[in-house]
């Protein structure tokens, strides 16, 4: 059951265009990632589902999801699915987060717009929420600035999976991380994947974290999708030359450990 | 040992600093408690009789020429001066921040119009404005505080709006709209409080200048009319007996002197406060 389909999305700045025709479509509770170098015009595709496209930048096509076209939406309309339909995490973990504010007042900012809880009850959840994704109730009372990196991330994804969102599209989410912290974000949102059933549509110019998580692979390359399909299928048995390369191009999965790699799942 | 000494002498810069605020600070004050207790003097009642008369303790000023106890009048005259160029700066604060705010926020049209009108402002040095306006309306003070916000709210909305631009593109703004919240909220409660500090420092510099503005506007006779007792008029009255009665000249100019320098070193001090760059992170 497709959960979000995107129909020959084209999306084009003043001068030039940014992505061409794209279609693809998420499954509920799928990990579907999108793969490509930057400036493929994959993170532009994912703002142009939440219709967080800078102004300048115009999305012509269809993005279906509940039966409606997410680019014809009012804003009052998209303001009541995003955040609490789709919710977002970005990569620059440090930005994401008003400085002066608590982690406790960017959770407040979202329970109180989706949820119609009392003041103990908000607070109640979002430490529950915290504890889930590994962090201890006290960081509800702290500032961004007293987290480190991989705290900041977790509590970032606590706060979008609050609502209980269909869809999660994580942009980059470990790129700003070291590989220990990115490794822990990243069993967090398979374990979450799988627990609340949420779709995940994870954006990344790593293959490391396609191989393990994924379910199904789009390659982006100059705006256009050269190669879709299951994970393994593409990773094991690329048809495009560009995915080859680019499989080939990542440390981990060079041809040598590649062929230790396929030995490991077969 | 290089640093040590460096660390001394910022100690020491930093005590004498504190000690001058304080003493700039305790010298109105006890001015303003005597003024309460003994002094009942009428600011504008002349009295020729008690003409220039010098220091003594029922005037421990003396009088003018037309024999008002000094005091008084410079006590008074703090709430003419300083008074309303706190009310002009509160006025160009509270227009120049929102519009500076939300031309950054919207961007396009909007923004390009205002700032276009800001630049026009600002290519006008401030007293030419201040007194081609004056000139317009008519001499007098609600006219003088009138052209200073004309002049001031650029500089608040310039400000603002450079501020929210260099937040505008950080995620937490696109995650407060992904989290629903409205402009408005987004504009005053995640980007408002960017610029307190900004904000502040500049007032506290911008006061010093308001103060001038007012006092020179006001001895060239283009601001408070006589008999109002204002620190610039009534230089401007002094003028005349200013060889009989120096001191008629020097105290008005002293107070100006302080109050300028005092709002000059409350403008570091915020400055030093505010300065995040500077801060160590715990």
């Amino acid at each position: 059951m497709s959960l979000l389909t995107v129909n020959r999305l084209s999306i084009a700045g003043p001068r030039q265009p940014i992505v061409h025709e794209l279609s693809f479509d998420i499954r509920a509770g799928e990990w579907f990632a999108v793969v490509g170098q930057s400036g493929s015009g994959k993170s532009v595709a994912a703002s142009a589902i939440g219709q967080l496209l800078p102004s300048n930048l115009k999305a012509t096509g269809e993005i279906r999801y509940d039966g409606r076209n997410l680019l014809a939406l009012s804003p009052a309309d998209m303001r009541r699915i995003r955040g609490r339909q789709i919710a977002y995490i970005f990569q620059d973990y440090q930005g994401a987060f008003t400085p002066f504010h608590t982690i406790g007042r960017h959770f407040d900012d979202v329970q109180r717009l989706h949820l119609s809880l009392s003041k103990d009850e908000r607070r109640q959840q979002a430490e529950s929420s915290l504890v889930f994704v590994g962090l201890s109730e006290e960081v509800y009372d702290r500032y961004p600035s007293q987290l480190s990196g991989g705290q900041l991330q977790r509590a970032a994804i606590a706060i979008a999976l609050l609502p209980k969102p269909d869809l999660l599209i994580a942009d980059e989410p470990t790129t700003a991380l070291d590989s220990v912290s990115s490794f822990r974000v990243l069993e967090l949102l398979s374990r979450l994947q799988k627990e609340s059933g949420c779709a995940i549509l994870f954006i990344t110019h790593d293959w490391r974290h396609v191989r393990k998580y994924a379910d199904r692979i789009a390659v982006m390359k100059d705006g256009r999708i050269v190669e879709a399909g299951d994970a393994q299928e593409v990773l094991h048995r690329p048809r495009h030359p560009y995915t080859e390369l680019l499989i080939q191009s990542s440390p981990s999965l060079s041809r040598f450990n590649r062929l230790s790699s396929s030995e490991v799942t077969s | 040992m290089e640093l040590a000494l460096a660390g001394n002498t910022s100690t020491l810069r930093k005590r004498l600093r504190t000690a001058a605020l304080l003493f700039m600070l305790a010298w109105p004050a006890a001015a303003a408690v005597y003024a309460f207790l003994v002094l009942n003097y009428d600011p504008s009642l002349v009295s020729l009789a008690d003409r220039l008369l010098p220091p003594s303790f029922a005037h421990p000023l003396g009088t003018d020429h037309l024999g008002r106890d000094v005091l008084t009048r410079l006590l008074l005259g703090a709430r003419q001066t300083v008074g309303y160029g706190l009310l002009a700066l509160i006025a160009a604060v509270a227009i120049g921040v929102p519009l500076g705010i939300w031309a950054g926020f919207k961007g396009g049209l909007a923004d390009r119009i205002l700032m276009r009108i800001a630049d026009a402002f600002l290519s006008f040095p401030d007293t030419i404005v201040a007194i081609v306006l004056t000139g317009l309306l008519g001499a007098g003070l609600e006219n003088l505080l009138l052209a200073i916000l004309v002049v001031k709210w650029v500089s608040y909305a310039r400000l603002a709006r450079s501020t929210v631009l260099t937040e505008r593109g950080k995620d937490y703004v696109l995650m407060a709209r992904i989290n629903g919240l409205r402009p408005g909220r987004i504009m005053s409660k995640h980007l408002f409080p960017h610029l307190i500090g900004h904000v502040l420092v500049l007032a506290s510099l911008d006061v010093g200048k308001i103060i001038l503005l007012i006092s020179s506007l006001s001895y060239i006779g283009l601001g408070a009319q006589p008999p109002a007792p204002e620190w610039g008029a009534m230089l401007n009255e002094a003028r005349p007996y200013f060889q009989a009665q120096p001191s008629l000249m020097v105290y008005p100019g002293l107070m100006i002197v302080f109050v300028v320098l005092l709002m000059g070193l409350l403008g570091d001090y915020w400055r030093d406060k505010f300065d995040v760059r500077k801060e160590v992170r715990p």
